[in-house]
């Protein structure tokens, strides 16, 4: 080990005095181990500049926040799905269902329940047999229901006769849902 | 980041930024005063903070007729001790993985390149967490750019110890790096 290793640093960071300076320059041109050194303490200290700029950048470099990008993209699957369905155009219906009669459709007779309470009564409608003349124009159900109410709970006292009731149909879609209502006599 | 997206208002009163030697030491000074509080382990913004905060210290400072001498050690003293008081990030960086920073290093690279790059620099975090506190803070300052007197009173130590510390880390970093 030579003696001067200590002061090399020093030495390339110009910290020394001059003579001290000078008697080191002379040492590192005789001695190969202090070139070495001087080599590798040059490199190191470069490495660290670059390490620390490295830091740097990394430390103040503008962040996305991870989840922004994910919400956005989910966000956009959404408006996508959603403008899809509602400008879509239903296809055409087929010629042999007609929705709409030329004759209008009479109104059923009113459906009795004896011994059913004035209050609410829900009853399962059969349903009609095929070829009836004036069966009703809608679509095809899986299920109807009908629900009798008393008028007076609809109209005021008075205004309808006493004792009538109102049946209200439902018409029941595959998913269970109602999809149509209507009231006859 | 960019020099654009840091503030370039001089926090300081009208009579004081209008001073070009201060106005000029702040343009000078500002990157490697958040350069060496990023490294000690503070955020950006709190690095900003600092340096602000430093930097209104400096308008007390000459306000108060202080000394005008070694302004650069005074205010990477103040923005030292400052980033001394946010103890809970003071040490978080050397202990934090540097995948950031790896990629930024390697961006310009080859593949082959960047491989090797990150290794290196990988080598040399592995060394750079081994020294010491005041090894590791005398090579920041050293690489901010302050002489060694300058350092000494950063760290309050005497200049023959700062020359000394500064030895012992650049001999370890070299031996443990293999260089």
């Amino acid at each position: 080990m030579c003696d001067r290793e200590a002061k090399l640093v020093a030495w390339l960071d110009g910290e020394l005095p001059g003579d001290e300076a000078a008697a080191i320059r002379a040492h590192v041109g005789e001695c190969q181990t202090c070139r070495s050194r001087i080599t590798a303490y040059e490199k190191v200290s470069e490495d660290f500049h670059l390490y620390c700029n490295a830091v740097f950048e990394a430390g103040t470099k503008p962040r996305t926040l991870p989840w922004i990008p994910v919400l956005a993209t989910a966000a956009v699957v959404i408006v996508s799905f959603i403008v899809y369905f509602r400008t879509r155009v239903a296809p055409p219906r087929p010629a042999s269902a007609p929705i709409v009669s030329a004759q209008p459709v009479p109104i059923p007779a009113p459906v009795s329940t004896p011994g059913a309470a004035p209050g609410k009564a829900a009853r399962h409608k059969p349903a009609p047999p095929p070829g009836k003349p004036h069966a009703p124009q809608w679509e095809p159900w899986e299920t109807s229901v009908e629900i009798a109410i008393p008028a007076e709970s609809v109209f005021a006292p008075g205004a309808m006769p006493e004792g009538m009731r109102l049946i209200g149909e439902l018409r029941i879609g595959p998913d269970g849902s109602v999809r149509q209502v209507r009231f006859r006599q | 980041m960019s020099d654009d997206s840091l503030p370039l208002a001089l926090p300081l009163p009208r009579w004081v930024a209008d001073s070009s030697e201060v106005t000029a030491l702040y343009r000078e000074l500002r990157k490697p005063l958040l350069r060496y509080l990023v490294c000690l382990g503070l955020s950006g913004d709190e690095s900003q903070d600092v340096v602000q905060d430093a930097f209104l210290s400096l308008q007390r400072h000459l306000a108060s007729a202080g000394a005008e001498d070694n302004i650069r050690g005074w205010l990477f003293r103040v923005a030292h001790n400052l980033a001394r008081n946010r103890q809970v990030s003071y040490h978080r960086r050397f202990a934090e993985p540097l995948d950031a920073g790896f990629e930024i290093l390697a961006e310009q690279a080859t593949p082959e390149q960047a491989v090797l790059e990150k290794e290196k620099y990988r080598r040399l975090l592995a060394a750079v967490r081994k020294l010491s506190e005041s090894e590791r803070e005398c090579l920041l300052l050293r690489a901010s750019g302050l002489r060694y007197r300058e350092i000494a009173e950063v760290l309050g130590m005497a200049t023959s110890t700062v020359a000394d510390t500064v030895e012992r880390a650049v001999t370890k970093l070299a031996e443990m790096c293999n260089v």
